[in-house]
């Protein structure tokens, strides 16, 4: 790197050196010296609009706005003369002479730069005798976001945040001058997934939080330093808890993850932590209903159940929801204290698909792909899945990065995608074998129908000739019809521009499970079971080194009768499993199945034992991102009633079994995991394994429509849903609404469906209701399906021995004759 | 007085029709201009000493060669038609008259800069205008004078006519160029933002006024030699209280008398109180200040702070004006337009709306006449453009000049001046 040029300035009569193209705001703030300032934010560019930050310079007749002004050799800079304390003060009491100060109800009120400033810089009185303004209050900008006019100091930052920063455009200025108010577009609900950022930035009460407001004040919350665990992306969090409640989640800053920024989800979807519904005690299952019972009596009862049975009879679910440790206890305590081989966290996982045969996670850096100059989203909708990503991304393209699309329903970026191939269910796979072909330098193959092959050529070449391009598959493409040759065309892909293929799968810890060793066919650390098998005999006992059954197999081998017990721990198969009926079909025929969760979700309601857990957010110990970085999370909250961690669970069952797992404490078994984990660390990355990839074949015929149901059903993410999580943090579950399918115009016209009006689809296998959202970004003959809503799950509708599903979707009110 | 040209044919009925245009003389010198480089085109307007007659005066020829030369940078001429400064009506009556005559110097000094496209913004109220250059622009394109290959030239040239959303913000450039990309009318930072250098879609941009355009017309017409010798002429939009409102071409440097005697005097043999010489932006002057010559330099040199040439326009008042009442609506009016991204300004303006309406309805407080310059000093080099910058000059010279009406209103809670003439 060259060396930058630097420029020597005097502020305050203290010579500084700045790197050129540095302002007089950020030579002084770093230099310690305060300067006011409210319309610049740091990772903005200088607007210059509130007038907060004057300076005085020398040789310049007026006042200079220091967040605007390059700092210059030989520059001389007061920020503290007489002349500049009037300027402040007039600013200030400009500001003040339309806000309402109504500090004592305001949730900015303790930690709001314009009280801060005021009191630092202020007149300290005000000349304005007249009426202030005054407006109907407060404005409800969509379920998260409240806007409190009179409060607002128009500088711009929260519209300037959708702009640059998330590129959604979601507040906008409207009305002009003293009228200025800041609204969204059309004024419909906020369309964002990052406006939680705006209140973080606010420097007024102006924008807050429905979810916060009157909650509490900032020096009632006692900030504790976590790890948000929601999808995987791990940013840094700070919760806020006020006695026994965390009343907000706030991002910390973090440059390799999440920089300052959070998603909506982050901050809004904690909520269900101190949910009423959460379980509390041990339930047992008793003349057909569950009764609550001890934990003695509960744990008596599956060590009896244990008994009876042996090792290879047992077989455990989940595990995504853990933590690094509770993971890894889990993996000993299945493997040395139960003796199975038969545990897998990948209970989403289709069976036969490339999901299966591929490492989840990322070898790119996420602070890289702000660096990317492409950017190739596989079946991989970025902004439903890993929101935060985007906002990286975002930053790629603004320096001219390209961003390439193959994926079955246009995204939500769309507007940012350079090219997008919007394909057929089943023709990903051709898509993506030409684009490689194009990269390749060999003449494209026949592009599939409706995909522009000179679009291909021009996306191919963009991609050929990136030096830091970014390739990521998602599960869309994973669990295509065709995914083993997207799997294939991407891997190749990858090969010839020189780049690692990011598996974009997994939520919550999924990562840190698969690394603990959650796994049928690995050791903790993604080694072979036979070459950690010494190490762990000596940490563990005598276990188990045999390669187990993967999830899908192991539902095959409750169905079969081949199971007397399955855990299942922090998953809600019912919901979780790609294909309900199978498991009904598996829990039909087993004799016994413990659920460890913090809510009687819908597979806990089938359970013979419900053991109260924890969730993160109560939980001391590590968990790891998609990117393998291992953090920390902390116990915000102790948790209700009765209810454990989960390792301890786990531990304490162990002694019922006569084994001893025993640590005094998260740190332990982290140390003990470094042992066997190589690379593990705080706020280190755990690497990648990447298995061999297949060769492309020729494309598959895609299935054709069978009688009677003519879409094919496309199954997606939606980040905001109504889960068992999601439903249960009302403002995740406002912004979800209900839930919903997106059809083609043309479709919806066939069958008269209208936006908004309900709709029922139907597959062989069953049927779900759903709101109908109409719109081109998916093609005619689909129907886009979000997981995720419980109400409508869209495992009800799958059978996973067929590669496609087709689908009827009927009006359920015929719409009205316009 | 030389005899007006740039006013020469604006009262004539088919001044607008090309035939009539070309008849006169009209797109010679665009032949002319053709046929030489651009950058000799430039030189011409420079020794011209032709200066922006938007308001900023700024010398157009420098202003150009601030363009980058680069033949593979797009470059693009935006013609500042937003007339908007309150008092002024000259790029009105040229485009209304004689709208060939800015179509013809749009082309040259397109040429002048290498732009491929030239835009109009154009003031949405204008629609006579706006019927005017629009056939005015079909007529010179299927005559060949826009489009491709100009008079077989090779030069190639677009002018797009934009109209925009009424607000007086946009006349100030920055703002204008984001209007013209579709957003709200709001100043951008300089530095960077130099249109020079990043203007409309952050390409190099030229922004000239419709007046000065219409001068390059004359210049390439007539030659520059000839141009000078016309004494640098100037439209001024005279209004108020004078017998014959209109737009005087006058040479630059006559004095505020003179043009008001051009315009036959105060109207009804009354008594001259105040005038704003450069339009609402321009600090007000009394009757002592009525032989400043009105050009670039001498305005701002005299002992009123903020007074300047600005767009020419010369607003008379005569004794029945009640200054409180005139400056108080003048504050309004930058109350309406501020466009609110800096604090000052959308405040500032506000706060005197509010402290004058009192004022003017019997609720004056003597501490309110420190209050308005506290108000107006808190304005004063703090804004970010300069639209809040215009509203300190003439509060303050008002408050010296006419103080003892403040005062009368503060103490009697009613108006001498509109009792005196009510009748």
């Amino acid at each position: 790197m060259s060396e930058q040029p630097t420029v020597t300035l005097t502020i305050d009569g203290k010579a500084l050196s700045a790197h050129k193209g540095t302002t007089v705001y950020q030579a002084a703030t770093r230099a310690g010296i305060e300067i006011p300032i409210f319309c610049y934010h740091d990772r903005m560019p200088p607007l210059g609009a509130c007038r907060m930050c004057l300076v005085k310079v020398e040789k310049q007749p007026k006042l200079q706005t220091s967040c605007t002004l390059e700092a210059a050799d030989g520059m001389v800079v007061y920020t503290d003369t007489p002349e500049v304390k009037a300027g402040q003060e007039a600013i200030l009491e400009f500001l003040l002479i339309n806000h309402p100060l109504d500090c004592p109800i305001c949730d900015k009120g303790g930690e709001c730069p314009l009280q801060d400033q005021t009191y630092k810089f202020g007149p300290g009185r005000s000349r304005f005798v007249e009426a202030k303004r005054d407006f109907a209050k407060p404005v409800s900008l969509g379920p998260a976001l409240v806007l409190d006019r009179e409060r607002c100091i128009l500088c711009w930052r929260c519209v300037r945040f959708g702009e640059i920063i998330a590129g959604d455009d979601a507040l906008k200025g409207f009305e002009r001058g003293f009228s200025s108010e800041i609204n969204t577009p059309f004024t419909l609900p906020v369309q964002s997934k990052f406006i939680g950022n705006t209140i973080a930035i606010c420097p007024v009460g102006a924008l807050t939080a429905k979810s916060y407001r009157f909650i509490s004040r900032p020096w009632d919350n006692r900030p504790v330093q976590s790890t948000c665990t929601l999808c995987g992306v791990g940013c840094a969090v700070e919760f806020d808890v006020r006695g026994e409640r965390i009343t907000r989640t706030r991002a910390r800053e973090h440059p390799a993850v999440n920089d300052i920024w959070l998603c909506d989800l982050g901050f809004f979807g904690h909520a269900f932590v101190d949910h009423t519904d959460r379980l509390r005690r041990p339930l047992m299952r008793r003349e057909g209903g569950f009764v609550e019972t001890t934990w003695d009596e509960a744990l008596s009862q599956i060590a009896s159940r244990l008994g009876r049975t042996s090792g290879p009879r047992v077989a455990m679910l989940g595990g995504a929801r853990l933590t690094n440790e509770d993971a890894y206890v889990a993996t000993r305590f299945f493997r040395a204290v139960v003796g199975t081989p038969h545990l897998d966290h990948r209970v989403d996982a289709r069976p036969q698909s490339p999901d299966l045969a591929v490492s989840w996670g990322m070898g790119t850096a996420i602070a890289d792909l702000a660096l990317a100059d492409c950017v190739v989203l596989i079946g991989c909708d970025i902004t439903e899945t890993y929101p935060v990503l985007w906002l990286r991304m975002k930053q790629a393209t603004e320096r001219g990065a390209t961003i390439i699309a193959v994926t079955p329903k246009a995204l939500e970026i769309q507007r940012f995608v350079r090219w997008q191939f919007l394909h057929r269910s089943g023709q990903g796979g051709a898509v993506m074998l030409a684009l490689a072909d194009a990269v390749r330098g060999t003449a494209p193959r026949e592009a599939p129908q409706g995909i522009d092959r000179t679009a291909l050529a021009a996306a191919a070449k963009a991609l050929g000739s990136a030096s830091r391009p970014v390739v990521m598959i998602g599960r869309t493409a994973l669990d295509a019809p065709d995914g083993w040759q997207m799997l294939a065309a991407s891997g190749e892909m990858c090969r010839k521009t020189g780049t690692e293929l990011n598996v974009m799968r997994g939520k919550g810890n999924a990562f840190g499970a698969t690394a603990a060793g959650l796994l049928p066919d690995v050791a903790p650390g993604g080694r072979a079971l036979a070459d950690a098998a010494s190490e762990l005999r000596q940490a563990w006992g005598s276990l188990t080194t045999e390669a187990g059954m993967t999830a899908p197999e192991i539902l095959d081998a409750a169905v079969a009768g081949g199971l007397d017990v399955l855990f299942v721990i922090g998953a809600d198969l019912a919901n979780d499993v790609p294909d309900r009926e199978r498991w009904r079909a598996a829990r039909a025929r087993l004799p016994f199945l413990v659920v460890q969760d913090a809510f009687l979700t819908e597979t806990a309601q089938m359970a013979d034992v419900v053991l109260p857990a924890l969730v993160a957010a109560e939980k001391d110990g590590t968990v790891t991102s998609i990117e393998g970085r291992v953090q920390r999370v902390r116990a915000a909250v102790s948790g209700p009633g009765d209810a454990r961690g989960d390792w301890a669970i786990l531990a304490a069952l162990a002694a019922r079994l006569g084994k001893t797992i025993a640590y005094s404490g998260w740190e332990e078994i982290f140390n003990e995991m470094r042992g066997l984990i190589p690379g593990l660390g705080i706020d280190e990355r755990l690497p990648v394994r990447h298995p061999p990839l297949g060769k492309p074949s020729e494309p598959e015929r895609p299935a054709s429509a069978a009688g009677g149901f003519p879409l094919i059903l496309i199954p997606g993410e939606a980040l905001f849903d109504r889960g068992v999580l999601t439903s249960r943090s009302p403002t995740i579950a406002d912004l979800a609404g209900e839930p919903w399918a997106m059809l083609h115009p043309d479709d919806a016209g066939t069958i008269d469906a209208a936006d908004g009006e309900p709709v029922v689809i139907t597959s062989a296998r069953g049927s779900v209701a759903v709101r109908a959202r109409i719109s081109p970004v998916v093609l005619p003959g689909h129907v886009f399906l979000p997981r995720g809503y419980d109400a409508a799950p869209v495992n009800t509708l799958i059978d996973v021995n067929e590669p496609v599903t087709f689908v009827q979707v009927r009006a359920l009110a015929p719409a009205a004759p316009s | 007085m030389p005899e007006s040209f740039l006013l020469k044919y604006i009262s004539e009925p088919d001044q607008a029709d090309l035939e009539t245009y070309l008849s006169r003389g009209g797109y010679a010198g665009l032949r002319r201009a053709l046929s030489i480089a651009p950058e000799a085109v430039i030189d011409e307007v420079d020794k011209s000493g032709l200066r922006g007659r938007g308001g900023a005066g700024f010398p157009t020829g420098r202003k150009w060669r601030f363009i980058p030369k680069d033949p593979a940078i797009t470059r693009y001429l935006v013609v500042n038609a937003d007339e908007g400064e309150p008092g002024t009506f000259k790029d009105r009556t040229l485009m209304e008259g004689d709208p060939h005559q800015l179509i013809e110097g749009i082309i040259i000094s397109s040429y002048a800069i290498g732009a491929r496209h030239a835009f109009i913004y154009l003031r949405r109220e204008f629609s006579t205008a706006r019927d005017a250059l629009t056939g005015a622009i079909a007529q010179a394109r299927s005559a060949g004078y826009l489009g491709r290959n100009i008079l077989r030239s090779g030069y190639d040239l677009e002018i797009v006519l934009a109209t925009g959303a009424g607000a007086y913000m946009a006349g100030e450039e920055t703002a204008l160029l984001e209007s013209l990309e579709g957003r709200r009318a709001m100043p951008r930072l300089k530095p960077p933002f130099y249109p020079a250098v990043k203007g409309l879609y952050m390409q190099p941009t030229a922004v000239n006024n419709v007046e000065t355009l219409c001068h390059v017309t004359w210049i390439f017409a007539k030659g520059y030699q000839w141009y000078k010798a016309q004494g640098t002429p100037i439209l001024i939009s005279v209004s108020g209280h004078v017998a014959r409102p209109g737009v005087y071409e006058v040479p630059l440097a006559t004095t505020i008398r003179k043009v008001i005697e051009l315009a036959g005097g105060v109207r009804g043999g009354r008594k001259f109180k105040a005038c704003f010489p450069g339009g609402s932006s321009s600090a007000i002057l009394p009757e002592a200040y009525l032989d400043t010559p009105m050009d670039y330099d001498a305005l701002p040199k005299v002992d009123v702070p903020g007074t300047m040439l600005g767009s020419a326009a010369l607003i008379v008042m005569d004794e029945t004006a009640c200054m409180v009442e005139i400056i108080g609506r003048t504050v309004e009016f930058y109350r309406d337009e501020s466009c609110g991204k800096c604090t000052p300004c959308r405040e500032g303006t506000v706060w005197l709306g509010q402290v004058f309406h009192r004022m003017l309805h019997g609720q004056g407080r003597t501490e309110d006449l420190d209050l308005l310059s506290g108000i107006a000093k808190g304005m004063t080099g703090t804004c970010f453009c300069p639209l809040g910058e215009s509203v300190p000059p003439s509060l303050n010279a008002s408050l010296r000049f006419f103080r003892h009406e403040y005062e009368h209103h503060i103490r009697t809670g009613r108006c001498d001046v509109r009792e005196k003439y009510a009748a």
